[in-house]
């Protein structure tokens, strides 16, 4: 009888996603869109994060590779359609990601944080002397007929974001790897993991998911410039939503991110201003540090440390009765 | 020219160590990555310039009082600090750079709710003049900078050698376990080294309020130099932070006049990578000292 609901439940959902660009209206259809780009942003970004343990304060620089590759491609001297040059955006930051995690996940904790950041930062600069991103000017996309369109890529590139997370992370020897070394590194080296090489795999793969939605996102804005797709904010976003939803679980960046840009764009049309948006922001990590640190997921029914915390309460109530 | 160039960059130096020596403490004694000192010194800077407006207050009125102020602040939010830092939830050290984060944000965004994006100054009386030494020109605002830098350095130095709390800050940078059970109050030397911190911090973003100017969006800025220095000092070394300053400043202040201030920002953050690639240690690491 339970599985029937679910499934039940899972097709009413599939139908209205589906459906969703029929009725909404552009208004919600956008932001739907931008949702699942988050979400699956968020996701990419909770692989090393939140699996690994090694906090990527350089996300955002996969992201803009894949948003410049698809930007110089489809401009003058290529003029290549866009499909093409998504495997393109994709090669490039996973070759990136490759030489540049191999020497940086030797470093840990906030050094490995700092050098990621460092490293973005490099990239950002770069973008704005270098000709052939247009530097600070920018660069414009063919723009696109139908905007629809957008809303069923993102949807189908955050499908396959979290497909392959739960996959590779939830349901594999590979997550087992990841969360082993992000426990304790030394142990799982003596349990023969070979952490250097799971590591960076798991770099290059978050590299990878950044950079796809990285191409689709400069696809649909059409404009891109190096704040807009290499500035460190797009890493704050991705960072805040996971710790918001829940660090290292599956499910906690879709929902850390579906909240923020709910909120973020609520805010943005009722009082055209989202500079308090960042003080919530800021109060909001700072509370879930202190008081939650496995986010807003862990309140859901089910979860792992929901029992904890039961578990906890019914030893202080035989403690209470025995005493 | 040249030598103009590098005195200018040492100067500046100074001013980029002087707002990192807190953060240098806080990261050897509490191993708290500080991503809110940008933060602090942009407060720091809305101290000095509202001190000035509303008190009428000069520099050495200012001064004192935002080093008391922002101590006191700092102070208040240790208790917070020591909590994530010492929760049973797994790699506090990246909760506590999750938790600054948090706060650098907050920061960023009050500012910008309060005083919007404008850029302001500090306005002072010693704003324009200069001192001429030997052909050279030296601004009185960045020489007042460099030797409150140096003087806090050396302050700061004595203060950890010298008296009893500051054996017990180094004890606790050594280990907090071994500290704690020698009878040092660890939570209140972590309140207190964090006070001090925010404190220097805040009195030298009055400076750089002074010299150059202020608005929300800075603090990012003064955040990553003071990563910089931090890194290329080593973890812990106080005195490392001044060399490393000196060499931020020359480099940067070479590179703008030779080769283009586009450049400049590129070279910081790859040196800065380099180098955390090849020393992750830092360069002027020595082992076992705070």
């Amino acid at each position: 009888m339970r599985w029937v609901l679910a499934v039940a439940l899972g097709l009413a959902a599939l139908a209205i996603a589906v459906s969703l660009p029929f009725w909404a209206g552009g208004y919600w259809t956008r932001i739907a869109t931008g949702i699942f780009m988050w979400a699956g942003l968020a996701c990419s970004w909770n692989i090393v994060g939140g699996y690994a343990g090694y906090i990527n304060f350089g996300q955002v620089a996969f992201f803009g590779v894949g948003a410049y590759a698809t930007g110089i491609l489809m401009n003058d001297p290529y003029d290549w359609t866009f499909p093409a040059t998504v495997p393109a955006g994709l090669t490039a930051s996973a070759i990136l990601a490759g030489a540049v995690g191999w020497p940086t996940l030797r470093l840990r904790g906030a050094y490995f944080a700092i050098a990621t950041w460092a490293f973005a930062e490099a990239l950002f600069q770069i973008s704005t002397v270098l000709d052939i991103t247009g530097g600070p000017a920018g660069l414009s996309l063919p723009p696109i007929v139908d905007e629809r369109l957008f809303y069923y890529l993102m949807a189908a590139a955050a499908a396959g974001t979290y497909g392959i997370a739960y996959l590779l992370l939830e349901r594999s020897r590979f997550g087992y790897r990841l969360t082993a070394l992000r426990d304790n590194e030394t142990a799982a080296e003596t349990l023969g993991i070979n952490t250097a090489s799971v590591k960076v795999s798991a770099f290059v793969l978050s590299a990878i998911l950044s950079a796809l939605f990285g191409s689709i996102f400069a696809y649909w804005v059409t404009f891109i410039n190096p704040r807009s797709v290499l500035g460190g904010d797009i890493t704050d976003q991705m960072v805040i939503m996971v710790l918001v939803g829940g660090l290292g679980s599956l499910w906690g960046p879709a929902l850390g991110a579906a909240i923020l840009y709910l909120v973020n764009r609520l805010l943005w049309s009722y009082w055209g201003d989202t500079v308090i948006y960042i003080v919530i922001l800021g109060v909001a990590i700072a509370a879930v540090v202190l008081f939650l640190p496995d986010g807003l997921i862990s309140l859901w029914p089910r979860h792992r440390r929901r029992n904890l915390l039961g578990a906890a309460l019914g030893r202080l109530g035989r403690w209470k009765r025995d005493a | 020219m040249f030598l103009q160039t590098v005195a200018n960059g040492i100067l500046i130096g100074g001013i980029y160590a002087a707002f990192s020596i807190g953060f240098q403490l806080v990261f050897g004694v509490l191993d708290v990555v500080d991503f809110a000192v940008g933060g602090w010194v942009m407060l720091g800077g809305y101290g000095g310039y509202w001190s000035a407006r509303l008190l009428g207050a000069e520099l050495y009125v200012s001064l004192p009082l935002c080093l008391i102020a922002f101590g006191i602040l700092g102070y208040l939010m240790g208790p917070l600090i020591y909590r994530v830092r010492t929760s049973r939830y797994a790699r506090p050290t990246l909760m506590a750079l999750a938790f600054t984060f948090g706060v650098a944000t907050f920061m960023r965004g009050g500012a910008l709710t309060l005083w919007g994006f404008d850029t302001r100054s500090v306005t002072t009386a010693f704003g324009g003049m200069s001192v001429q030494l030997l052909g050279l020109t030296f601004p009185l605002l960045r020489l007042i900078a460099f030797g409150l830098a140096l003087v806090t350095t050396l302050a700061l130095l004595a203060f950890l050698r010298g008296t009893r709390l500051g054996l017990g800050i180094r004890a606790t940078a050594q280990s907090k376990e071994h500290a704690a059970l020698l009878g040092v109050d660890v939570k209140r030397i972590s309140m207190l080294v964090y006070g001090i911190y925010t404190g220097i911090t805040g009195m030298m973003g009055v400076l750089l309020a002074a010299i150059y100017s202020v608005t929300p969006e800075v603090g990012i800025r003064y955040t990553l130099l003071a990563f910089f220095m931090v890194v290329l000092a080593g973890l812990g070394s106080v005195t490392g932070v001044l060399a490393a300053g000196l060499l931020l400043g020359v480099l940067e202040a070479l590179v703008a006049i030779y080769i283009g201030a586009s450049y400049s920002y590129l070279l910081v953050f790859g040196v800065l990578y380099l180098t955390l690639l090849v020393a992750p240690e830092g360069l002027f690491r020595r082992p076992r000292r705070a």
